[in-house]
C-alpha cells in the first residue's frame, strides 16, 4: 500500500481533511497536524505496515513528502 | 463585599428525549419516557437492561469529524450540550475573543470509561500491543471541560468535579459561588456522562440496584416512590447552563430564565451507599440559608428520586423534616422516571428542568407513580398529569450521591 494513500485515508476519514489538500509538498502545519495527530499517524503506519513508530529523525519533518520519505526508507530497510 | 446576583441565561442538553430543552421539557410535562431496552450481545455475556440512551445523537453532525474523533462520547455529549447553551445565551460559536473572566465548571462520574474499556479490550482480548495514542486525552475526566474552553475561548476557571451522582450539581453550585463572589463574570456549567459500557453496566448489576425489564415494558422501568419500584435506570446524556453575573447579563440584554440563589452541600459520613437523612437535611437547609429562602417560598422540589428501595423513603422523610407544615402541600416530582439516571450529568439535567418549571410555571410529574409506597407519603406527589395552574416563586433541585455527598441548588423566579 502507498504511504501517501495511508496518510490521506487517515486524515480524511478521522479529521475530515479533504484528500486533495494532502500533497507531498503540503506542510504539516498547513493541515493542522499537531503533535497528537503526528503520533496517531505513526501508530497508523505501525498498524498498516507493521513498522514500529520511528523515534529518530522525526523532529525535522515539516512536510507530508518528508514524512512519506522517512516511512518508505524504514519500510525498505525492513525488506 | 456585596453578593452579586446570578442569572441563568442559556440552556442546552442532549437527552434520550431530544436535544432541545423546550421540546424536552414539553415531553416531560406529557409524562413521556425516554427509557428503552439496552441490549448487547457481547461474547462475555448478554446485557439486557432498561437504559436511557441518546439514540438520535449524531456527534459528527453536532461537532464535525475532527472534534468527534478527538473526544470520548462523554465529551461529545457534553460539548454538544455546552455549545447549545452558549448559543442559547446569545453568543456565537466561532471566533470568540479570549475571556479570562469566563470559565467552565463541569461534572462527570465515570468520565471516559468507554475509551478505557476499548483500550483494555484491545490489550487483553484482541492481543494488540498498543492502545490509541489518544487514550489519555480522550479518557481524562476534564476532557469535556477542556474542549469547551478551547472552542469558546474561556480562559477563566476550568474545574471538573467527580462526585458520583452529585457531580454536576456541585459543579453548578461551586461556579455559582465564584460568580457571586466576583471571581468570574460568566460560567458555562453542567455535566455529561456516557456510562453504558459493558463493564460499567455489569458493575451496577453486581450492586443489585438496577431495574429490570424487557422491550415491551422498559419505558416504565423507573418508578420512583412507587410501591413496586425495582431500582434505578442508568442513562447517558448531558446538560449545560450559562450562569452569569446579573449586571453582566442585563448590560448585554440577555434573556434571563431564572435566578440561581442558593447552593448547599454536605456529607453523610456514615455509609458508602446507604443514604442518611441528616446529611440530606443539612444540604437542603444549607441551600435555603445560602439563598436566604424560607420554606414557604419553595413551590417545587425536583427530587433526587432514583427509585431505589432505601433512597426514596429517606428523601421523603428528609423533605418532611425540613418543610414541616408545608410538606403535605409541597409539589415534588422525580423526573428520573422519564430521563433515567445519568449519574454525573443528572444534576445538570434536573437543574434545567427546575429552571424551566419556574420559567414556565409548570411542574412535570413523576411518571409511573401509580401506587405511592406508604413509606413515601407525606408530600404533594405530582403524578399522572403535570401541574400547570401554578405559580412558582422558588424551587430546589436535589442530588444525593453514593459516597454520602449531597448537593442542593435553589432557584428563584425573575
Amino acid at each position: 500500500m502507498d504511504t501517501l494513500q495511508v496518510i490521506r485515508d487517515f486524515l480524511s476519514e478521522q479529521y475530515g481533511i479533504p484528500v486533495e489538500k494532502i500533497a507531498p509538498e503540503t506542510a504539516l502545519d498547513q493541515l493542522g497536524i499537531d503533535s497528537l495527530m503526528f503520533i496517531e499517524l505513526l501508530f497508523e503506519f505501525d498498524s498498516k505496515f507493521g513498522i514500529p513508530a520511528p523515534e529518530k529523525d522525526i523532529g525535522d519533518i515539516k512536510t507530508i513528502g518528508e514524512l512519506v520519505a522517512l516511512v518508505d526508507k524504514i519500510r525498505a530497510e525492513r525488506k | 463585599m456585596a453578593r452579586r446576583r446570578v442569572a441563568i441565561t442559556g440552556l442546552g442538553l442532549v437527552s434520550p428525549l431530544g436535544a432541545d430543552p423546550q421540546e424536552f421539557f414539553a415531553r416531560l410535562l406529557r409524562g413521556e419516557s425516554g427509557i428503552s431496552l439496552l441490549s448487547s450481545d457481547d461474547d462475555r455475556g448478554v446485557i439486557s437492561r432498561p437504559a436511557s440512551q441518546c439514540l438520535n445523537f449524531d456527534p459528527e453532525a453536532a461537532l464535525g469529524k475532527a472534534l468527534t474523533h478527538t473526544m470520548d462520547r462523554f465529551s461529545q455529549l457534553g460539548a454538544s450540550a455546552a455549545f447549545s447553551a452558549w448559543q442559547d445565551a446569545g453568543f456565537e460559536l466561532d471566533n470568540n475573543p479570549e475571556r479570562v473572566d469566563f470559565g467552565v465548571a463541569w461534572g462527570t462520574g465515570v468520565g471516559g470509561v468507554l475509551t478505557y474499556e476499548q483500550g483494555y479490550r484491545n490489550l487483553y482480548k484482541n492481543n494488540q500491543r498498543m492502545v490509541s495514542p489518544l487514550s489519555v486525552v480522550l479518557g481524562m475526566n476534564n476532557a469535556a471541560a477542556a474542549h469547551i474552553a478551547i472552542k469558546l475561548g474561556l480562559g477563566g476557571p476550568n474545574n471538573t468535579y467527580s462526585v458520583a451522582c452529585a457531580s454536576s450539581t456541585i459543579a453548578i453550585g461551586e461556579a455559582f459561588h465564584q460568580i457571586r463572589d466576583g471571581k468570574a463574570s460568566l460560567m458555562l456549567v453542567g455535566g455529561s456522562e456516557a456510562p453504558l459500557a459493558f463493564g460499567v453496566v455489569r458493575a451496577w448489576e453486581a450492586l443489585r440496584v438496577l431495574s429490570s425489564g424487557n422491550a415491551e415494558n422498559a419505558a416504565s422501568a423507573c418508578r420512583p416512590f412507587n410501591k413496586d419500584r425495582t431500582g434505578l435506570v442508568l442513562g447517558e446524556g448531558a446538560g449545560a447552563l450559562v450562569i452569569e453575573d446579573w449586571e453582566h447579563a442585563t448590560a448585554r440584554g440577555a434573556r434571563i430564565y431564572a435566578e440561581l440563589v442558593g447552593y448547599g452541600s454536605s456529607c453523610d459520613h456514615s455509609h458508602l451507599v446507604r443514604p442518611s437523612g441528616a446529611g440530606e437535611i443539612r444540604a437542603m437547609q444549607n441551600a435555603l440559608d445560602d439563598g436566604r429562602l424560607d420554606i414557604d417560598q419553595i413551590d417545587y422540589v425536583n427530587a433526587h428520586g432514583t427509585a431505589t428501595q432505601e433512597g426514596d423513603p429517606t428523601e421523603i422523610s428528609s423533605l418532611k423534616t425540613i418543610f414541616g407544615h408545608r410538606a403535605p402541600s409541597l409539589p415534588v416530582s422525580a423526573t428520573k422516571s422519564m430521563h433515567g439516571h445519568m449519574l454525573g450529568a443528572t444534576g445538570a439535567i434536573e437543574a434545567i428542568i427546575t429552571v424551566l418549571a419556574i420559567n414556565k410555571n409548570a411542574i412535570p410529574p413523576t411518571a409511573q407513580l401509580n401506587e405511592i409506597d406508604p413509606n413515601c407519603l407525606g408530600v404533594n406527589h405530582v403524578r399522572g398529569a403535570a401541574l400547570t395552574d401554578v405559580r412558582l416563586r422558588a424551587a430546589l433541585s436535589n442530588s444525593f450521591a453514593f459516597g454520602g455527598a449531597n448537593a442542593v441548588l435553589a432557584f428563584r423566579a425573575v
